[in-house]
């Protein structure tokens, strides 16, 4: 039997192509903003993933470090080194900056760190660690710069010694890190203005031995939450296991830009399904006359359906494709990471075959109201 | 005893209801047999394509009753389920502008109605091929529509409407779009068809020079469906 929709689909075929790979880039576009999700996702657990401890101590009552604001007392790791159970504790720093590259202010995403203690919260992809706690930096190659480059920050020049690769926060600020020290002045050091402002009021200004969180690697055999409801009791701080930490940093903290990120994927989804059906509906249109002689010539409802059906899904299908060769060739521009998974991919193409089956209906339904007289012209 | 293949009986089609009733045909009573061709003539408006929509089995008639190579079709309502099929498999259409599938070719338009029906490919592909160079027109059968000359799409829509043996072909206006000659040549086919095949023609026409070629004229004015025994006679 003579396939009607594919003797339809090669009469017309530029122009059919053309308008799949239309709807494909509209496809593309859901595709990425999926991506975008996975890509926050991801990005959100690289610094966690990096710094890799059992547990997070921070300040009490909150979500710290990286959903909520967090400061503790340097000298309570101290005390921390002193629990039952308790390999290591480190503290560390973490907060934002905007430094100069070229022309172009950059923001990154700083995290001061014992530099000396042994103690590597990242991966090198280069250069080496920071072997002397005082005006050496390891920067990711996110940032542009290379090693041996210069940066001021603060009140110091800073030397990159060492890079790493795809290291970004949780808001996709490339990462930089520094000692401890010198993200705590960074951080905690007021100008000397404020300094003298400070003393004239009879104030202090505050402390640098201030950290935002410890993180603590267990002994062997030692429950985290065990330890975690101890330090909590003991020490009077919040004490989250690694677990509870992922929870936060992918519900609480990229859970409005996911929710957004989603709202927009299914008004792209509507969108793109209205956009097919308009598209099959025009097509059907255009084909009135035919369908009539089709049927005057007594051809049965289920061949002119089957030829309606299968170009609408024909025209899914390529235009999936075409989104999906779209999205992989466009994810690399995109500022941040944006992550494509097949399986993602596989769901969108059967929701994308539905949607044409379902486009397809207002044109089935057109095209069996045509009355085969009007081929005759009557 | 012959039997005639459309058997119109009393059949009548108003279009509307109420005051604003229109009706088309008005007691429409003829038989039409095999061999014979039949042109329809009449002004525009007059009813001619509702008749053949009726005979066609396209248009359903208010009233009367209509028989189909012995088969009723129509007695007060539909007799048969589908009609569709009853078309594919006893009736061929012309039409005045050729209305081939434009996303065919010649051969796939010729053979489309048999595959339908259920004919193997090779049977229908043979058939066309046969169909087409009697026709002449077998040198264009992977030719697309938009590439042949209106002659030659008449003569490949005339090819489509006989692939399916039918017994009745109904034509609306044939050689409307054709130059006398080509028109003439057309019409001398659909005689030669008629005679060599046995099938019923009724030909929907304005051209008052073809009419020497037809057997039987009906005249259709104001719905009323008149033979005309003048043409006979002369």
């Amino acid at each position: 039997m003579i396939n009607l929709a594919q003797r339809d689909i090669a009469h017309s075929l530029g122009k059919f192509i053309t308008t799949a790979l239309g709807v494909g880039m509209l496809i593309g576009v859901v595709l990425i903003m999926i991506g975008v999700y996975r890509g926050m996702v991801h990005d959100a657990m690289i610094v966690p993933h990096d710094i890799s401890p059992d547990l997070w101590v921070v300040q009490k009552d909150t979500l710290g470090p990286f959903a909520e604001s967090s400061r503790l007392h340097e000298d309570l790791k101290y005390s921390l080194k002193g629990f039952l159970g308790v390999k290591e504790v480190h503290p560390l720093t973490f907060q934002s900056l905007q430094i100069p590259q070229g022309k172009k202010p950059i923001r990154v995403f700083a995290l001061g760190y014992e530099a000396l203690s042994g103690y590597e919260p990242f991966t090198l992809s280069a250069g080496r660690e920071i072997q002397v706690p005082h005006q050496e930096i390891i920067v990711d190659t996110k940032t542009g710069f290379k090693i041996g480059d210069r940066i001021p920050l603060g009140r110091e020049l800073y030397t990159v010694v060492g890079m790493t690769h795809k290291a970004v926060s949780s808001g996709g600020d490339p990462m930089v890190y520094l000692d401890l020290s010198e993200a705590q002045e960074l951080q905690f050091l007021f100008s000397n203005e404020q300094i003298r402002n400070d003393r004239t009021r009879g104030g202090n200004s505050a402390s640098t031995s201030t950290v935002n969180t410890f993180v603590l690697k267990l002994e062997d055999g030692f429950d985290p939450t065990g330890v975690a409801k101890e330090l909590e009791r003991w020490k009077h701080q919040e004490v989250y296991t690694a677990d509870e930490q992922a929870t936060i940093l992918t519900k609480n903290l990229i859970e409005r830009s996911a929710k957004q990120i989603g709202m927009f994927t299914v008004i792209l989804l509507i969108v793109s399904s209205v956009i097919i059906s308009l598209i099959i509906y025009t097509m059907t249109i255009g084909k009135m006359k035919e369908i009539a002689i089709l049927k005057l010539i007594g051809a049965p409802n289920i061949t002119i359906t089957k030829m309606i059906g299968q170009q609408s899904v024909l025209l899914g299908v390529l235009a999936f494709i075409g989104g999906n060769l779209f999205a992989h060739a466009s994810a690399g521009i995109f500022p941040k990471t944006v992550i494509l998974v097949p399986t993602d991919a596989m769901k969108l193409l059967v929701i994308v075959i539905i949607v044409s089956i379902l486009a397809s209906l207002s044109g089935i339904r057109t095209a069996l109201k045509v009355d085969p007289a009007s081929a005759i012209g009557g | 005893m012959r039997h005639p293949i459309i058997a119109m009986s009393g059949i009548s089609k108003t279009y509307g209801a109420g005051d604003s009733a229109v009706m088309a045909i008005k007691e429409a009573t003829f038989e039409i047999f095999s061999g014979e061709t039949v042109a329809l003539l009449g002004p525009s408006g007059s009813g001619k394509t509702t008749l053949i929509t009726m005979v066609g089995c396209i248009t359903e008639p208010t009233t009367g009753k209509l028989i189909l190579n012995g088969e009723l079709v129509y007695d007060e309502k539909w007799c048969i389920k589908d009609t569709r099929k009853l078309r594919r498999e006893n009736i061929g259409f012309i039409f005045q502008s050729h209305n081939l599938i434009p996303f065919l070719n010649v051969k796939e338009n010729v053979t489309l109605v048999p595959l339908l029906n259920g004919i193997s490919d090779k049977e229908a592909d043979n058939r066309a091929r046969d169909l087409l160079e009697y026709l002449g027109v077998g040198d264009k059968l992977t030719k697309m529509p938009s590439q042949l000359s209106g002659g030659q799409s008449q003569r490949v829509a005339i090819a489509r409407s006989l692939a399916n043996n039918p017994k009745i072909i109904l034509a609306d206006e044939p050689t409307a779009a054709l130059d006398a000659e080509r028109a003439l040549s057309v019409m001398q086919l659909l005689k030669k068809l008629s005679l060599e095949q046995e099938v019923a023609i009724v030909v929907v026409t304005h051209d008052e020079r073809m009419l020497p070629l037809f057997d039987r004229i009906l005249r259709v004015e104001d719905g009323y469906v008149r033979e005309d025994f003048l043409r006979r006679e002369g």
